[in-house]
């Protein structure tokens, strides 16, 4: 079998073989999920572009990003569609859930699959607060520290705020981990947590949509 | 199975078409909307008044009211994510959109769905200096 080929069975298992026709309606999920998994793949690719120049240290990383805006041909073009990449996987991941919600596709037979899209909404919105510091601007740093105060008023809040920054916001511990959580161990669980999702719609088939 | 279509072409097709169009515009909008970029942090320099990630600003919004607003926040969501094993859910034979038998959930979906969108509203353009309330506009 020639790679290409095996790539499109790959693709093709991750779904399931046939489909109910009525389920094939556009205005019936609007594709929502689909549109933001093509978000949040434009997400990883351009994000990967930017590691190339980005530094994660507090001196570096807003001269860093000038660099990148003002010195790399098109450098300022790939974190624009980080950007908007990132707004519209939040606002397509918040509609596809509205959207479960209120075609009754999170009842049993479902509910396991409920239980991953919720969590990657959650995560979702959790990648979205860790890249905001990384520019290190004043929107960055006042945003972020806006943020953990409203941590803090959760249960157990003090505690997740010590862990992610463990000196103060905007200092070179806790950039260093907001880089981590944003560019590898939130998109990893993300990934593998879309191809549950994916694999879950498989096995579900027939019963409700599946965009 | 005469209800039933293969998935290839007719799923993926659909597939396709959402893939491509996402693609396009978001490729064609980076063009235009720019991302922001004020100058470098400052510990020194807080801004007044100091909003979160505008994902974040309706919790911020309701926060404001009350510290207690956390708690409902955290209710709601664990409401939401325990929906189908709740009385109120009935296992689903069919999809289809705002079904009747869930009523509660339907109402409770779509008052969450506002009031976060009214609240992000609010904090974004009706916020002024210490928070105070003023016409953005």
């Amino acid at each position: 079998m020639k790679e290409d080929d095996f790539l499109k069975e790959f693709i093709r298992h991750l779904f399931p073989r046939v489909v109910l026709r009525s389920n094939l309606r556009l205005t019936y999920t609007f594709c929502l999920g689909g549109l933001a998994f093509t978000a949040f793949l434009v997400l990883i690719l351009s994000g990967a572009l930017l590691l190339f120049h980005y530094q994660p240290s507090t001196e570096r990383a807003f001269a860093s990003i000038l660099y990148l805006e003002n010195s790399v041909p098109g450098g300022w073009y790939v974190r624009n569609l980080h950007r908007l990449a990132g707004n519209t996987f939040l606002i397509l991941l918040f509609l596809h859930t509205l959207r479960v919600l209120l075609t009754g596709a999170y009842r049993k037979p479902r509910e396991l699959n409920w239980i991953i899209g919720f969590v990657i909404l959650c995560l979702a919105l959790f990648e979205g607060y860790t890249g905001y510091l990384l520019p290190m601007d004043q929107l960055a740093l006042w945003a972020t520290q806006t943020g953990m105060n409203l941590l803090a008023t959760l249960p157990f809040g003090e505690l997740l705020r010590s862990f992610l920054v463990p000196d103060d916001v905007g200092q070179p511990m806790s950039l260093v981990r907001f880089y981590v959580l944003h560019i590898a161990v939130i998109p990893l669980c993300m990934l593998i947590l879309c191809m549950l999702h994916f694999y879950r719609i498989r096995k579900d088939k027939g019963v409700l949509p599946y965009l | 199975m005469s209800d039933y279509v293969k998935a290839s072409p007719h799923f993926f097709n659909i597939v396709k078409v959402a893939f491509a169009v996402a693609l396009l515009c978001l490729l064609f909008f980076a063009f235009f909307v720019q991302a922001p970029l004020q100058g470098p942090a400052d510990i020194g320099r807080v801004p007044n008044p100091s909003k979160s990630a505008w994902f974040l600003m309706w919790t911020q919004e309701l926060v404001s009211y009350s510290n207690a607003m956390i708690y409902l926040i955290l209710g709601l969501g664990l409401v939401f994510l325990l929906l189908p094993w709740l009385p109120i859910s009935r296992p689903a034979d069919k999809a289809q959109w705002l079904p009747a038998d869930q009523r509660t959930v339907n109402l409770l979906a779509l008052l969450s769905f506002c009031g976060i969108v009214l609240l992000t509203v609010i904090a974004m353009y009706f916020r002024g200096e210490n928070w105070s309330f003023v016409f953005g506009f």
